[in-house]
This record gives C-alpha cells, sequence and structure tokens, in this order.
C-alpha cells in the first residue's frame, strides 16, 4: 500500500515528506505506530493525524493512495 | 455544506495598514451597516529566556485551513445576522510590531459584529493548521504554541 507523508510546524524538522510503501497498516491507529517506531521524537510531541484532509478523530480505516498529514498543535494567530 | 467559492484569507507576509483602512473604505456603499468590529493580531517582541523574539514565520496546511475557514464561516453567518466578515492570515514572516492576522465583522447593530469577530478568532486560534515559528533575534527560534 502506498502512503504519502506530510509533516507541518516542529514536526516537519525531523520527518519529511516522503511517500511510503508499507503492508499491513490498516488503520491510522496502525499508522501511529509505525510513525512512533520508526520516529522515537514523535512520541514526546501532541500532534494529530489529517486523513485525506480530513482531522482524524476516531481510529479510520486507511487506503491505498490516502494522503496522511502529521501536524503539531496549531499555533496561528 | 454551501456551494459558496472557498475564500483564500492567506496573505504573503504581513498584513498592511493601507489594506486594513482600505477594507474599511469599502464598506462606505453599504449602508445598512450600523457597527463595525475588527481585531487585529500583532506579534508581540516576547522575551523567553533573555532571549527576544524578533519576527514569526507562519506556515499552513493551506487546503485543509481553506476548508475549514470556510466551515467556520457558514457557521458564524449562520448564528449571528451579519451583512459581511473578512478574515485576513499572513504566511511566511512577520517581524514584532507587523500584523499577522485581520478579523472584519459588520452588522447593523454593534453586538453581533462584536460577539461573532471574537468567535470567529477563538475558533481561527483553535481549529486552523497554521504554525507559527518564533524566530529570536540571534536566528534560533522555537515553535509558538496556542494557549
Amino acid at each position: 500500500m502506498k502512503i504519502e507523508m506530510i509533516s507541518f510546524g516542529k514536526i516537519a524538522e525531523f520527518i519529511s515528506n516522503q511517500k511510503i510503501e508499507v503492508d499491513g497498516i490498516a488503520d491510522t491507529d496502525a499508522f501511529k505506530q509505525y510513525l512512533e517506531d520508526r520516529f522515537p521524537a514523535l512520541k514526546g510531541i501532541k500532534y494529530k493525524l489529517a486523513l485525506n484532509k480530513n482531522i482524524v478523530q476516531q481510529n479510520t480505516e486507511i487506503t491505498n493512495q490516502a494522503t496522511i498529514a502529521i501536524m503539531p498543535p496549531f499555533s496561528g494567530g | 455544506m454551501s456551494e459558496k467559492k472557498i475564500k483564500n484569507i492567506f496573505v504573503d507576509g504581513p498584513i498592511e495598514p493601507a489594506f486594513i483602512a482600505n477594507s474599511i473604505a469599502r464598506h462606505n456603499s453599504k449602508t445598512a451597516i450600523g457597527g463595525h468590529s475588527i481585531f487585529m493580531g500583532q506579534v508581540r517582541k516576547d522575551e523567553i529566556d533573555g532571549k527576544c523574539v524578533a519576527a514569526i514565520a507562519y506556515t499552513a496546511y493551506e487546503d485543509l485551513a481553506l476548508e475549514k475557514m470556510h466551515q467556520i464561516r457558514e457557521e458564524i453567518f449562520e448564528k449571528y445576522p451579519l451583512h459581511c466578515m473578512h478574515i485576513y492570515h499572513s504566511l511566511g514572516t512577520v517581524k514584532t510590531g507587523e500584523i499577522c492576522l485581520f478579523v472584519f465583522t459588520s452588522s447593523a447593530h454593534r453586538k453581533p459584529a462584536i460577539a461573532a469577530c471574537s468567535e470567529v478568532v477563538d475558533r481561527l486560534k483553535a481549529e486552523l493548521p497554521i504554525w507559527g515559528k518564533e524566530i529570536f533575534e540571534d536566528e534560533t527560534h522555537q515553535w509558538k504554541e496556542n494557549i
């Protein structure tokens, strides 16, 4: 399965935008686990995901060619 | 959701005072309006561990931010009897003392304009995927967090 990852704010300093080819990531909870294993720095940070431009509020199924944004707390204004 | 076009809110760099003045002036012909409310966010020279903030560099997940702003805008228009609402937010570098956010609401009487303006600012800060990087005078930085 192909997933496009984009990251923002301080998370963009250690996770660059990239396309990954992975198997066995069925949903956003599994994706979080994958992310935190691969990027341990993420464990200490509050972050939210957006799956195909929808902010993830609860565990959601991921389909092929998904775009997932990794977003630290917002600080606009 | 309505089919209204999604408006851009992003401005490259600071929001100039002349831009704000022009925006006010353009309401001369809208004579049903009796009250305007304006909020302007200005980059503050915070001092953190002896270092002063020189600027904030803003980035956003623009597509998502504009969709979310559109949704907020629709909800605010549903809730308050407004004549119009204008929202601008900077992207890129804004120096201390410069304006980074401009929210402008207008209604027949003052109270809806004031309440809507305040609510838009609160929701925008909490819900839009925008990030501010505080850049210090020595060029180090830290990421701002809204509290």
